[in-house]
């Protein structure tokens, strides 16, 4: 608002913020639920991305030669913007519920994976010494030690991703698909309504902000409970 | 029970020079035996070589009669989601539940044994480390610096008790405390200081073998130190 009052700019660039605010009052249910469906698919993509993350970087953690492969195709498969392939998730997938899903998974996959695996191939030598002479390091323990030992960063890599996921969702859905607030931001761009875009605009920032809260208030209270 | 160390030579990849060229020295039977020497002379490297955690440039390390050989280190931790009880209910080994109860009773463990690791001073990490080493089933333990954090006569009580309770095991044990080792030791192996052509033999000095300072003279006690310090610190390559 400063830089359109600053910068002298008409009603028709920025609309002034009492008809946003008006917009936003007599018409929340118009971006609130759309902003709810895209936040919930982002949750849902976030989800998908940390699991098939960890698995994978647990299975990547070793020197094999699987491993070795996996982490060469996570280095160069993040080189492909996501948003460049999101056409074609929607061309094989439709405008449904599944390309966003996968879209939204995507974008954030790749820094939860690189993350993951630096972690999990990571050893943490002081707590897996006793078990690895003592013949009781198995997979499962390696992983709960290197997961412990490393929440503050696996907590920091997720909160982090979050933002990514409801990024990537918006992104998809302004491409190509027909729910969620992205679609309505398309919608209003082809009726030059710059009053709906700003007024989707905070509800993104209103809905990403409490999921990030919620995901970082989550890590605090795994956190407490593990080291009460 | 014997380890033979033959011919070994070793050195870091990053180093300047060889650690050891073609040392040679063995152990034998069960007993209280102890490395000694300088800050970087090699204690520990020697420790993970006889360990099996590092692999000799040349020579060979045998270890006849040693089924279970195990290496515990000052600097480990115990897993951090779980009560030092917790963990060494779980890590103990069958039939020995009742020498865990003795241990944690002896080695002062009884009153914080419901806390996180976390929670507990250097000390009682260092007793709590280690009594989960004694329940395991091993022939040979190579203790180094485990009891670094722990006061001397809690630590005197500990080796003591050690000594007694496993007259049968081989400990190998490395301290930079002259007086303990003097005292509690068989066979003191003492590192010198290497050259550039690193360390080819080890000076060998019979301890006191004691369970406790009251047991010797005091006049004996500080001829030994003086023994040990000085192969420590001449360059004997």
């Amino acid at each position: 608002m400063s830089v359109k009052y600053l910068a002298g700019l008409s009603d028709y660039l920025i609309p002034p913020p009492n008809e946003i605010v008006v917009l936003i009052t007599r018409k929340s249910g118009d971006f609130l639920f759309p902003a709810i469906n895209t936040t919930l698919v982002a949750v849902a993509g976030h989800f998908l991305a940390i699991l098939v993350a960890a698995a994978v970087a647990f299975l990547a953690r070793t020197g094999s030669r699987f491993a070795n492969m996996v982490r060469t195709a996570a280095y160069n498969l993040q080189a492909y913007p996501v948003v460049a392939i999101a056409p074609i998730v929607f061309i094989f997938l439709g405008d449904g519920l599944a390309s966003r899903l996968l879209i939204a998974s995507l974008i954030c996959y790749f820094p939860l994976l690189l993350s993951f695996l630096g972690i999990f191939s990571d050893p943490v030598t002081d707590v897996e010494h006793f078990f690895y002479q003592t013949g009781r390091l198995d997979s499962l323990t390696e992983l709960a030690i290197r997961t412990f030992e490393n929440l503050d960063k696996i907590i920091t890599v997720v909160a982090g991703s979050a933002t990514l996921a409801m990024v990537g969702t918006i992104v998809a859905e302004f491409l190509a698909a027909t729910n969620g607030i992205g679609y309505v931001i398309r919608k209003s761009l082809y009726q030059n309504n710059l009053a709906v875009i700003l007024a989707s605009l905070f509800f993104i920032g209103l809905c990403s902000s409490m999921y990030l809260m919620a995901v970082e208030t989550a890590g605090k209270i795994v956190k407490s409970r593990l080291l009460r | 029970m014997e380890i033979i160390c033959q011919d070994l030579s070793f050195s870091y990849p990053e180093g300047d020079h060889a650690l050891f060229t073609g040392l040679n020295f063995s152990i034998s039977g069960g007993g209280f035996f102890s490395f000694f020497g300088l800050s970087g002379s090699g204690k520990s490297t020697l420790a993970r070589l006889i360990g099996g955690l590092l692999q000799p440039d040349s020579g060979q390390i045998k270890k006849d009669g040693v089924v279970n050989g195990l290496l515990s280190y000052n600097t480990e931790r115990l897993p951090g989601w779980m009560t030092v009880e917790e963990h060494l209910k779980k890590v103990v080994c069958p039939g020995r539940e009742l020498l865990l109860d003795e241990l944690i009773t002896r080695f002062g463990l009884r009153d914080f044994i419901e806390h996180k690791f976390t929670r507990l001073s250097m000390g009682q990490k260092n007793r709590a480390n280690l009594v989960r080493y004694l329940v395991q089933d091993f022939d040979l333990l190579i203790a180094d610096e485990v009891l670094a954090n722990v006061d001397e006569p809690s630590r005197n009580s500990i080796l003591a008790f050690i000594k007694r309770r496993f007259p049968s095991k081989t400990f190998i044990y490395i301290s930079h405390n002259a007086n303990e080792v003097a005292l509690f030791s068989k066979l003191i192996f003492v590192l010198p200081q290497a050259g550039p052509n690193g360390i080819s033999s080890l000076v060998v000095i019979s301890g006191l073998d004691a369970f406790g300072p009251e047991e010797t003279d005091h006049s004996i006690v500080g001829d030994k130190i003086l023994e040990i310090l000085r192969a420590s610190s001449q360059g004997h390559w």
